[in-house]
């Protein structure tokens, strides 16, 4: 395969994966006509997990909570809430857990720091590994 | 030391396991989320109400007896199924139930309770879905058990069976 070819095909799954990512569940009516209002409401959106859907943020998922939640964030918006009133809001109302990346707290700390943990203990395996095969080889 | 270097990483990936194993045999519903109002007063939220001619004002309603709160709509079929337990709870156990209406038809709600039987003392309605999100509902039907004091102690996602219909018994008993 020359290269041309392998060029093309790279380009057609990177547009394929980029249209695809595309997101069509916020509906027109739901747009706010202040373009910086809708921007701060679309990145809370995409920070927020469906419930119903639970691997889905808001932004992404057509279940009907999602939309009334998306729903809400604008209104909270207009109404004056700061981007960190809204995530309290929705934190005081359904945990933690709606929020995709989890905050760094006393009872997430494991959850931060086992993979780096992990990671250095499988390091220090292979380094062992390594000295111990040079030894007998 | 080269034989601890075996055994940690062993010891410590059959720890793991083990917890996983445990979550995996341990009776639990995955897609239920612990409450995060629990141990909280119940929101405050005023709108119409189903069945009486004044609006439906949460603080005259809670706060002075326990109170089961329960989700409902009449398209969602698990609401129809646990209806029955709703009513066991009124006539049996004689405890106050507040309904909240989640984005129905009201001609519909009225005619569902006439066919099979009214259990709530008020019924609040929800039309845009707002309540259930000040209650943190992500489906219904849903549960709640409020204390006297207008506290949050109990939430349950799904329809009441009987073991639900057992612990909800219990619970109001601990309560009391």
């Amino acid at each position: 395969m020359n290269i041309r070819k392998t060029f093309l095909i790279i380009l057609i799954f990177s547009l394929f994966q980029f249209f695809s990512s595309i997101s069509f569940s916020v509906e027109p009516d739901e747009i706010l006509k202040n373009q910086n209002l809708e921007l701060r409401a679309r990145n809370i959106s995409k920070n927020i997990r469906c419930m119903v859907c639970q691997n889905q943020s808001i932004d992404d998922s057509f279940a009907p909570l999602a939309k009334d939640l998306r729903i809400l964030i604008r209104d909270k918006i207009i109404k004056g809430y700061t981007d960190k009133e809204v995530y309290a809001y929705l934190t005081d109302r359904y945990g933690d857990f709606i929020l995709l990346k989890p905050p760094f707290k006393l009872t997430t700390l494991a959850l931060w720091f086992l993979p780096f943990v992990f990671l250095i203990i499988g390091i220090f395996l292979v380094f062992f590994h390594n000295k111990e095969s040079k030894k007998k080889y | 030391m080269k034989k601890k270097i075996v055994t940690v990483p062993a010891f410590i990936f059959l720890f793991i396991l083990s917890i996983f194993f445990y979550l995996l045999i341990i009776e639990r519903d995955t897609s239920e989320l612990p409450s995060n109002l629990l141990n909280k007063n119940v929101p405050e939220f005023k709108t119409e109400s189903l069945i009486k001619n004044e609006n439906f004002v949460s603080s005259n309603e809670f706060g002075k007896e326990i109170i089961l709160v329960n989700f409902f709509a009449t398209w969602c079929k698990p609401c129809r199924d646990e209806h029955n337990y709703i009513k066991r709870f009124s006539d049996e156990k004689k405890i106050k139930i507040i309904g909240i209406n989640y984005k129905d038809d009201s001609k519909k709600t009225l005619s569902w309770l006439e066919n099979l039987g009214n259990p709530y003392s008020n019924i609040a309605i929800d039309q845009r879905g707002k309540i259930a999100i000040e209650w943190g509902v992500y489906g219904i039907p849903e549960t709640f058990i409020v204390n006297s004091d207008g506290i949050i102690k109990y939430r349950h996602v799904g329809p009441i069976t009987d073991k639900v219909y057992n612990k909800i018994n219990l619970l109001i008993k601990e309560i009391k």
